[in-house]
């Protein structure tokens, strides 16, 4: 996927240094949507992603210990 | 003489001027800041993360505007291609600051700081003093048709380095596309090494 949005970053580059414009535009957006796909992809994924779960099961079991502590 | 609005030609001429260097400096710093980036990475064998490689993706998005005001004429849609990629690259490189804080185990490689400070926190400060810089220019230089109607050719040394920069950071892309395809080959990326190399 990163290949893509590379790609399509690089392709728009090239069609607004000819002149291309539209195209390069076109081109322009299909990466910023991949960017932002590939963005959402590595921050939410369980398996590859980056959703702190290490930080969510350390707040669950401090909260865990509160309710302990308060029973 | 007056063209276009009440300000005297010379005045236009001048505040285009001031338009046309804002534009090149802002992408020969970007263009500095990938180099070093790239340095870092063939240089000292620090590979980017996926979410730095999103980063580049953002500033070289922020070129993209920049170099077609040289190409085709400056335009307030161009102004928008830069500052929308601009937002992007501050909203990535906040997400990663925020996952460097509290690294996930096992991923605690964040790369070198330089300064003093690391590649994620130094991607907020561009992001911030990109937005900062477009918004101080659009205060001082407004929204007036001179911008549009000043050509980049009435400055032939501006047209030639834009012309040079230009040619550069497409260079830095194409670069940057192999580098992808060697390092996370049709898929995921990672940081453990070149995956179409091992």
């Amino acid at each position: 996927m990163m290949v893509a949005v590379f790609a399509t970053m690089s392709l728009a580059l090239i069609c607004g240094w000819i002149g291309r414009r539209w195209l390069a535009v076109a081109l322009l957006a299909t990466s910023l949507v991949l960017s932002i796909w590939l963005f959402l992809f590595e921050i939410y994924s369980p398996e590859y992603g980056f959703r702190m779960p290490w930080i969510q099961t350390e707040l669950g079991s401090a909260l865990s210990a509160i309710r302990v502590a308060r029973s | 003489m007056m063209i276009g609005s009440d300000k005297p030609m010379t005045a236009q001429r001048l505040l285009a001027l001031l338009n046309y260097t804002y534009l090149l400096l802002v992408m020969f710093v970007i263009a500095g800041i990938l180099t070093a980036a790239m340095t870092l990475q063939y240089v000292n064998g620090e590979l980017p993360c996926p979410l730095c490689l999103l980063e580049r993706v953002a500033m070289l998005g922020v070129c993209f505007g920049i170099m077609l005001n040289f190409r085709r004429g400056f335009s307030y849609q161009n102004t928008g291609f830069s500052l929308l990629f601009a937002i992007v690259l501050l909203v990535i490189s906040v997400r990663q600051s925020l996952l460097d804080i509290y690294p996930r185990p096992g991923h605690e490689y964040i790369g070198s700081a330089i300064f003093g400070i690391h590649m994620p926190v130094w991607s907020i400060i561009i992001a911030l003093a990109l937005l900062t810089a477009y918004a101080i220019k659009l205060a001082i230089l407004g929204d007036d048709e001179y911008l549009r109607e000043a050509d980049v050719s009435e400055f032939p040394a501006i047209r030639r380095i834009a012309d040079i920069l230009s040619v550069y950071v497409i260079a830095i892309c194409l670069i940057n596309l192999v580098s992808v395809v060697l390092q996370c080959g049709f898929g995921e990326c990672h940081t453990f090494g070149y995956k179409l190399l091992q």
